[in-house]
């Protein structure tokens, strides 16, 4: 594993839903796996957070996704960050990795709450030809709007909020619904509730604890 | 002049207080056990703790007081939250992570400490690697611990070690085995070998340095070369690194003491999830079943906690049953407590007290069972044990086995402590036995 804490210049911030907003900054050389975090702090402040790797292993850039927290440490400084700003990065972190299963030829269920799916969109934009579906959910139809690079046919928008998703509802009740190959990988990220409620599920349905990656958003 | 250090942290921290002692003593000043004669006055502690906040903030406060009529000096060092630095800077003289040990002459003499040695020369290091190359002031004569790698990368959310120590950093291999060969050959009988997660040694320096399996198996050739006794430890392990390797490795030399170490943290894989461990009970349980098939010998102890944020009846009945199953010789069980800096510390801490004490009463008489059934299979055994010192039975010394296991003997011969003995187990209880010296 590579660790580099080194200053990083910003790109730029895009804000591609209220409240959501990919911050880009320079690679450096940095090498990762799609799945894994960075942790990113602001020189000058004493706290770091860590974020899912959003881009692909291939971008000539790195990017985040962050959701804004209004009483977070961190969200807020991160997403006022302009062009040319510096930026503390260590990493890579972490073991929410897709390789394994790909290689594996195993079915793929990839399972999102909001900003979770982060490292998705890494994964997909890193085997764009990769076989897999998607359920993201979101309280708003607004957030659908994270899922606007994934290909129609392998999403399902999960929209509890509001009607005129995919479906109505909760990620979790469209999960109970779904016919699932025993042998699938699932790879869940997003609140813990969530993570829970769908590991239940999944258990019910005979998938086994090793197949079921988790990476807690908090 | 002479300094006095407080030690509040866990063993990690010991080995900080070791190397923090050297370099004061290459400034001049001796070390003394009396707090009221020292002018410089420290404490290492573990910032993560609350406890230990609570007795850092008790403590500065007395030492501060002191200050109205005696010229003092005060430092903190050892896991020290970023945010918390400068609370503590108002309150002590100097404040420094311990990757800044190189600066600490410099950082005394700016607060005006002037010794006839305080003109030593400048490091030829910075950073861990200063820390590493430093030569300890050991606190025992037979028992030392070895710091091989500095920091964490796993990101536990009960745990704030990647904030206060920062990320995973080996030391280099040819320090670590220079270090152990020296305690080795000075007599020591017990090397612990130190990381907040061990068995990752290596992993951030692929191809370029040994792998904590190379590492052990150095250390296991030097053990058959050098015809002495000794155990070499490690602590601590996280699951996600133990592999096959290292398990063949410990049972293959003699001189890796048989003696596991593998936090199970809770035996429910949603907690495990929430705890953000990065595995499965199913992969805990393999390793298990490795341990016993490898090293059918060997004790097995945990670190447990109970009533981490969100833990239901059921998901502690988990681990109720996993520690059953696993039948641990020691266990370390802790109820949750929020530490200041780890994720979960965002969270609600929703377990009630005395739900947490209940959980960890009921934990204890699981370790009761298991540690008893183990030890009354060693009753008439002979063992080679460690002497360590006088037990709290007067004419009995204090000794412990590999694995660890407490026992006493009749004994007065004090120049039996730290050396090697053979005993014959006689009587057991949970957690400790009694013997007979041969």
């Amino acid at each position: 594993m590579i660790v580099v804490q080194a200053p990083y210049r910003v790109h730029g911030v895009e804000e591609v839903a209220p409240g959501l907003f990919v911050l880009s900054f320079d690679r450096n050389g940095l090498e990762f796996e799609t799945g894994q975090y960075l942790s990113l702090g602001i020189p000058g402040h004493r706290k770091e957070r860590e974020y899912s790797i959003y881009s692909s292993e291939s971008d000539t850039h790195l990017a985040v996704l962050i959701k804004v927290v209004p009483e977070g440490a961190m969200s807020s400084k991160l997403v006022e960050l302009k062009q040319g700003d510096l930026l503390h990065v260590s990493g890579p972190y972490g073991y929410f990795l897709l390789k394994p299963s790909l290689d594996a030829g195993v079915p793929l269920l990839w399972i999102a709450t909001g900003s979770g799916v982060s490292p998705f969109h890494s994964f997909a934009s890193t085997y764009p030809v990769s076989e897999y579906h998607l359920f993201h959910g979101t309280r708003t139809l607004n957030e659908r709007v994270l899922v606007r690079n994934f290909p129609p046919k392998s999403v399902v928008s999960c929209v509890s909020g509001e009607s005129g998703g995919d479906f109505h509802g909760r990620v979790t009740t469209y999960l109970s619904t779904w016919e699932l190959d025993r042998s699938t990988h699932v790879f869940l990220c997003g609140n813990c509730d969530m993570i829970y409620d769908a590991f239940d599920l999944l258990q019910a349905k005979g998938v086994p604890a090793a197949q079921i990656l988790t990476e807690v958003y908090y | 002049m002479k300094y006095f250090i407080m030690n509040l942290g866990c063993q990690m921290n010991q080995a900080d207080s070791e190397r923090i002692q050297s370099v004061l003593e290459t400034m001049g000043l001796v070390k003394t056990e009396m707090e009221a004669e020292a002018s410089v006055l420290g404490v290492v502690a573990c910032s993560v703790r609350q406890k230990a906040i609570d007795k850092v903030h008790s403590k500065i406060h007395e030492w501060n007081e002191r200050k109205q009529g005696q010229n003092l000096l005060t430092f903190l060092s050892g896991c020290i939250l970023p945010a918390d630095e400068d609370a503590f800077l108002r309150k002590f003289d100097v404040v420094f992570p311990i990757k800044d040990l190189s600066r600490v002459p410099e950082l005394l003499r700016g607060s005006g400490i002037v010794t006839p040695l305080s003109q030593a020369p400048q490091p030829d290091a910075t950073g861990m690697e200063h820390f590493w190359n430093v030569k300890p002031q050991y606190s025992s004569t037979f028992e030392a611990f070895v710091p091989i790698q500095n920091g964490c990368d796993k990101f536990c959310t009960f745990c704030a070690v990647p904030y206060t120590r920062g990320r995973e950093v080996s030391r280099p291999s040819q320090a670590i085995l220079e270090e152990v060969r020296n305690l080795v050959d000075r007599g020591y009988k017990s090397i612990t070998l130190l990381g907040q997660n061990v068995n990752s040694y290596g992993l951030d320096k692929p191809g370029v340095e040994r792998s904590f399996t190379e590492l052990l198996q150095e250390i296991g050739e030097y053990g058959k070369t050098s015809g002495r006794k000794f155990w070499v430890y490690f602590t601590s392990p996280h699951p996600r690194d133990m592999g096959r390797d290292v398990l063949e490795t410990v049972a293959r030399y003699e001189v890796l003491a048989k003696h596991i170490h593998l936090p199970l943290q809770s035996g429910d894989d949603k907690v495990l999830i929430r705890m953000n461990r990065n595995h499965s009970m199913d992969r805990y349980r393999t390793i298990v079943h490795e341990v016993r098939e490898l090293l059918p010998d060997a004790t097995l102890i945990t670190d447990i906690i109970v009533g981490f944020t969100g833990e239901t009846e059921e998901q502690f009945e988990n681990t109720r049953l996993a520690m059953r199953e696993f039948g641990y010789q020691m266990a370390f069980v802790a109820p949750y407590s929020p530490r200041p800096g780890a994720a979960s510390a965002r969270w609600s801490d929703d377990v009630p007290l005395p739900t947490k004490k209940e959980r960890l009463r009921v934990l204890t008489e699981e370790l009761h069972l298991s540690s008893l059934a183990y030890n009354q299979r060693l009753v008439g055994s002979k063992l080679r044990v460690l002497v360590e010192r006088s037990d709290r039975k007067e004419g009995y010394l204090a000794a412990r086995t590999e694995g660890k296991i407490p026992i006493r003997f009749a004994s007065t011969d004090l120049t039996l402590v730290g050396q090697f003995a053979e005993v014959l187990v006689e009587s057991v209880r949970p957690l400790s036995m009694e013997g007979q010296l041969l």
